[in-house]
């Protein structure tokens, strides 16, 4: 323990840093490791020679990046408890896979795409109703930076379903399991929301839309008091009823252990306790609406080329793969990664929105944004 | 201009039809159309009439058909009593009309046709006459209205079948959207200028919520807030000498202070005047397109009339709105009146809610239940309920019983279930073994449910929720009800003895002397609760259409105490007109003056009016409802329509304006931060060259794993953090010195005698540069460093102040000192820190 005081204290007198004390700190914030220092070296030389993204790459071929950032990174999204503590999963391993093989990241909520480990990390295979591949790939310490024990392959050909059916990893097993369970699958919506649009719905409460979309679930007197439904719960109800439709015919079974879509007809949890309120919305299909695109909420720059409106996950998906919010908010998430804070003024809001523009105008490339943040929280 | 619509089902061609058909003889102008409102097709159940001990031997001559025997049974054995009708109208005192005259029975039905409307019984020129107050005999003539509608209603409904009537829809009085005063948000006027001076000065000792004698609506409440929403539905800001508050003192005497009513009265008034005067009116936006205005009360009455009603012995629908008495009109005596603690209050719409008080009748006239239901040995518990939560257990909703332990029946709420507890001659005198309804299930929800208990020896007992059959067969077999006790009250909301309180409100409770079957209760279910209307605002104008002939028809009820429903618009004409292909978008429900901001579900309506899809009501023009907030109360809030679109008009609405998010500056954080859990794992594994799948290290590393830093925040680190890092750093470093990693220490014997002694750079200095990198600012000194691991820098005492020294010194051994070195280090913050 006096080594660690003194180490402390050497610490919190740090002088300023130079290029390869901001090799170091790029190096441990990519990485989450110390580099060696034949690899500090040849960082130190490329930020001194001004070429900080040609140093992040360096630190971006380190494996832990893959497999210790980046797992960590996602693992909160793919539960209820957004704890970090879950083991590896399809839904991490496709956030993975796309960052390492630069993928069109905003493609990560329609795309029929997974990742799976490859020969020998192939055991045992990759499967609907377990996640034992997974956590094999996880226990073995698979190098998720090698293609050839790591790479891509239809979500569909994984799952079960059809492609259309697959919307990237809001349909992938864990999210699935972990969402779409039990429920009126309003959860996969709010999740997605929170951890790929960076807002609850409490921030999203836009009293003025109209209520006609919302569900017969939804009690418009609860406890006999309907100013709490009108207060509260239509706020956040009428924007997101019309658009959790989209989930209307997935349900993960807990029978079976695997996510179930039955095309064409709407799942029965759409319709728990329809008689709170009979003449509320009654599903129909899976069709969505993004009433946020007028009001208050349009300020998540949802794409004007885009429909309002479609059918199924994998549309709504796009929609919001394609908004402003959604950049933003992933740019965001990889500075509180990179940087261990929250942008807090001006000066960072500011590098923030350039990342975020860059991101969308170079193929959504969400590599380049641990790159670019990593450059601009290396210190000075 | 008017039409009939719903409710005749097929009257059965009796004695009593014919007399109908002769004494109205109108009432064709609109077509007759079939039943509305879902009411099932009833069956006949033999009423077994209570005896009336306060009525005379009746010795004239018989019922000469059935329709009379019926009148009698149901109506005039009833009214003919002598603190009712009976007093005046016979054929002594000879009070025209002698509809209760005692000579003979027929001749008192005849007279009594002529002042009953068999179409809306509740229109009879009877009830009409006693609500307003002709000879009540209870203090509500509300009341006394109920009852004798439910006499004739009776009388009636043994010849109609499903209770069928008619509801004519006439025009209402066309009115253009006015000008309105609305409440501001800011109760400070309110405060300064009613509830200050007049209210907490005179109303406190009773109308509020920290009153001994607490009674609502809580207008004097100390909290502003409370006050101003109670009051709200009292005044009338066009018209304040309309106010309920002036009516209350000028006109019913209501507790007038000490200057009399007139003088108190007019205080109220002028308190309110004030008030008024400083809101200035909202006027109606000229660019919109409206509809006519009407408000609630001006709408027909929609509801009532369908309900199977056959074997009803007590029934509450707590339309009496104040007072301290839920009153029984059933119209089956004696009537189980209840008086209701201070802790319940009266709910809009019709209803009470219960907020740990409760609603008890008199054990005597709660006989009534032993009386007829032990007789029936089945009975049903039906009630419209509304609870606050399902946190709440052994809640007593209905009950008929002694205390906690000792009842004749009690449907209660248990979080999620109901149960059913009866007493029989197979059960306890508690009525335990409950029956329940499953718990998985999570039947019950806070909010409006129609539940209905039954029991019949045959069937035992079964719980019906919203119309379905939710419990499963019950495991007690039928008894008898002969252990049951008349000693017992009837309760609402609580247990006799006040210890097991519902919270929740009750919107109507029925007790029926049959086990109802599933029919019956669908039947009821349908029917719904509350007073609804049918609105009809008129578009005649905007669609240049005949004056008075086009309308939205709504149906609309005050949807609870907070609000109104507006429920399944139809496209109507009343004059026989056929429009079509007129365009409808954007349909808006505006209130006093101007579109209600919440609540607009018809917002995105965009059909097309066509009178080709007309049904009965008319064209449906959608199948969902909309809540919206009520706020002067029914008999003042005028409404109107609001249209983007509707027929050659159209309203160009502004777009709602887009959040402006302005971030504001955060405190400055923290540059630096700890490794997480697993950074901290692979760090360790990439310094100490170890497999981190090495059993050894993996098994630590999983046990520690979760008492490792989980976050980077260096705020967060804890001393157990630093537990957890140590265990796994000496497990690495056991593996790395286990493996006599040579090739990582060139020149150090991990096998040599005294090692440390002499040669302990070879060791040390390699693993301050692989753990702590070199020549790096942001990481301590090395010479620190070093010194504290190995350079022997006092010379003094016996101590060594060196880790490699203290651990020479302890007897260690070459590879223990190796580990203890390499632990130190490694499970430093050179490490910890990023």
């Amino acid at each position: 323990m006096a080594l660690v005081g003194v180490l402390l204290a050497g610490l919190a007198t740090t002088a300023a840093a130079g290029p390869r004390e901001q090799a170091k700190r790029m190096h441990d914030r990519l990485a989450g490791v110390p580099p060696t220092i034949a690899v500090l070296d040849q960082m130190e030389t490329l930020i001194g020679a001004g070429n900080e993204s040609g140093a992040a790459d360096i630190a971006m071929q380190n494996p832990s990046f893959y497999n210790v950032t980046l797992k960590n990174f996602a693992s909160p999204w793919t539960n209820r408890e957004q704890s970090v503590f879950v083991p590896l999963n399809d839904y991490v391993a496709t956030v993975i896979g796309m960052v390492r093989d630069d993928v069109d990241f905003s493609t990560l909520l329609s795309a029929d795409l997974t990742y799976v480990g490859q020969g020998a990390a192939a055991n045992p295979a990759p499967s609907a109703t377990s996640n034992a591949h997974y956590e094999a790939l996880e226990a073995n310490n698979v190098d998720l930076s090698d293609t050839n024990l790591f790479n891509s392959t239809t979500q569909s050909s994984v799952m079960g379903i059809p492609s259309n059916a697959t919307a990237g990893v809001m349909t992938s097993r864990a999210a699935s399991e972990a969402f779409f369970v039990a429920g009126t699958n309003r959860a996969m919506f709010r999740f997605t929301l929170l951890n790929h649009m960076c807002n609850d719905m409490e921030q999203m409460m836009d009293f003025k839309l109209p209520p006609d979309m919302i569900r017969q679930d939804v009690s418009r007197s609860p406890g006999g008091d309907s100013r709490l439904f009108l207060n509260n719960c239509i706020g956040c109800h009428a924007g997101m009823d019309p658009l959790a439709g989209a989930f209307a015919y997935y349900n993960w079974n807990e029978d079976t252990g695997r996510l179930e879509y039955t095309a064409g007809t709407v799942q029965s949890k759409y319709f728990n306790n329809d008689l709170n309120f009979p003449p509320g919305f009654r599903t129909p299909d899976d069709a969505w609406e993004n009433r946020w695109r007028q009001g208050q909420n349009a300020y998540f720059g949802f794409d004007e080329s885009l429909p309002s409106s479609g059918t199924g996950a994998k549309t709504l998906g796009v929609e919001l793969g394609s908004s402003q919010a959604f950049a933003s908010c992933q740019v965001r998430k990889v500075f509180k990664t990179v940087c261990l804070r929250e942008p807090e003024d001006a000066t960072d809001r500011t590098r923030v929105d350039e990342i975020t523009n860059t991101f969308r105008t170079t193929g959504y490339r969400l590599k380049q944004v641990f790159a670019d943040t990593a450059a601009y929280c290396m210190g000075s | 201009m008017k039409k009939a619509i719903g409710i005749a089902p097929a009257l059965a061609e009796t004695g009593l039809l014919h007399r109908i058909k002769a004494v109205l003889g109108v009432l064709a102008a609109g077509a007759v159309l079939t039943a509305c409102g879902g009411g099932a097709e009833t069956t006949e159940n033999p009423l077994t009439q209570a005896p009336n001990p306060g009525n005379s031997v009746y010795t004239g001559p018989a019922p000469r058909d059935n329709d009379v025997f019926q009148f009698q049974q149901e109506f005039w054995s009833k009214a003919r009593t002598s603190e009712r009708c009976g007093d005046c109208h016979n054929e002594s005192v000879a009070q025209i009309p002698m509809f209760v005259r005692n000579d003979d029975v027929n001749l008192a039905y005849d007279e009594a046709l002529g002042v009953v409307d068999v179409n809306q019984p509740s229109l009879s020129r009877l009830v009409t006459k006693v609500g307003g107050g002709h000879n009540c005999w209870v203090d509500d003539p509300n009341v006394c209205a109920e009852i004798m509608t439910t006499w004739i209603e009776n009388w009636l409904g043994g010849n109609v079948a499903g209770g069928g009537r008619q509801i004519v829809l006439q025009p209402p009085v066309s009115v253009d959207p006015g000008a309105s005063k609305n409440f501001p948000d800011d109760p400070s006027s309110f405060e300064t200028l009613i509830h200050e001076p007049v209210l907490a000065e005179y109303c406190a000792a009773c109308h509020s919520s920290e009153s001994p004698n607490a009674q609502a609506p809580f207008i004097a409440d100390p909290d502003i807030d409370t006050a101003y929403a109670a009051a709200k539905s009292k005044i009338n800001l066009d018209a304040p000498e309309n106010s309920r508050l002036v009516i209350r003192l000028r006109n019913e005497f209501h507790n007038c202070w000490n200057v009399g009513c007139a003088q108190s009265a007019q205080v109220m008034e002028d308190a309110i005047t004030a008030f008024a005067n400083g809101i200035d009116p909202t006027t109606v936006d000229p660019s919109l397109i409206t509809s006519k205005a009407l408000r609630l009360v001006d709408g027909t009455i929609a509801s009532g009339g369908n309900r199977f009603e056959e074997a009803q012995i007590a029934l509450y629908e707590f339309k009496t709105g104040s007072g301290t008495v839920a009153y029984d009109t059933s119209g089956v005596d004696p009537a189980i009146d209840l008086n209701l603690t201070p802790d319940v209050t009266w709910f809009g719409g019709w209803g009470i809610t219960l907020n740990g008080g409760k609603a008890q009748g008199s054990t005597t006239a709660s006989a009534k239940l032993f009386d007829i239901l032990q007789e029936s040995g089945e009975f049903s518990i039906e009630a419209w309920v509304i609870p606050a939560n399902v946190t709440q257990e052994e809640a007593r909703i209905v009950s008929y019983s002694a205390g906690e332990t000792t009842r004749n029946f009690t449907l209660q709420q248990t979080l999620y279930d109901y149960d059913f507890q009866l007493r029989t001659n197979e059960t306890s005198l508690n009525g335990d073994p409950a029956l329940s309804t499953p718990s998985a299930d999570e039947v019950l929800q806070a909010t409006l449910q129609h539940v209905v208990a039954t029991y019949d020896p045959i069937n035992g007992r079964n719980i019906y929720v919203n119309g379905a059959l939710v419990t499963n067969t019950d495991p007690v077999p039928g008894g008898t009800l002969v252990d049951w006790q008349d000693t017992f009250a009837f309760v609402l909301g609580n247990e006799a003895s006040g210890t097991f309180p519902w919270m929740g409100t009750l919107r109507m409770v029925a007790v029926h002397r049959r086990a109802l079957t599933p029919e019956q209760i669908t039947q009821n279910f349908d029917v719904g609760v509350g007073e609804k209307f049918f609105m009809l605002f008129d578009i005649s104008e905007v669609i240049q259409a005949a004056e008075q002939s086009s309308y939205i028809l709504f149906e609309v009820q005050q949807f609870d105490s907070w609000a109104y429903l507006f429920d399944k618009p139809h496209f109507i004409t009343l004059d026989g007109s056929t429009p079509e292909d007129i365009p409808l978008e954007g349909l808006r429900i505006a209130m006093n003056g101007q579109e209600i901001r919440i609540g607009q579900t018809y917002a995105t309506m965009d059909r097309t009016l066509s009178a080709s899809e007309f049904g009965e009501l008319g064209q449906p023009l959608s199948t969902q409802g909309a809540v919206l907030g009520l706020e002067k109360g029914p008999e003042d809030d005028e409404f109107f329509l609001t249209f983007d679109r509707l027929a050659s008009t159209s309203f160009n609405r502004p777009e709602d304006p887009v959040a402006v998010i302005t971030p504001t500056n955060l405190d400055a954080q923290a540059r630096i931060g700890l490794r997480t859990f697993d950074e901290i794992g692979a760090t360790y594994a990439a310094v100490t060259a170890v497999d981190p799948t090495t059993p050894e290290v993996d098994v630590t590393f999983q046990e520690l794993r979760q008492s490792l830093p989980a976050v980077e925040d260096i705020n967060t680190f804890l001393s157990s953090h630093q537990v957890a890092i140590a265990q796994l750093a000496i497990q690495y470093c056991d593996a790395m010195v286990e493996s006599n990693p040579t090739a990582l220490f060139p020149g150090f014997n991990f096998n040599g005698v005294d090692e440390f002694g002499a040669n302990r750079d070879a060791f040390v200095n390699p693993l301050i540069d692989r753990i702590m990198g070199t020549s790096l600012g942001s990481q301590p000194a090395r010479a620190d460093v070093y010194a504290e691991l190995a350079s022997y820098l006092s010379g003094g005492g016996d101590r060594p102040d060196n880790l490699v020294d203290r651990l020479r010194a302890g007897g260690s051994d070459t590879r223990a000192i190796a580990k203890g070195v390499c632990a130190a280090m490694l499970g430093s913050a050179v490490t910890l820190v990023q």
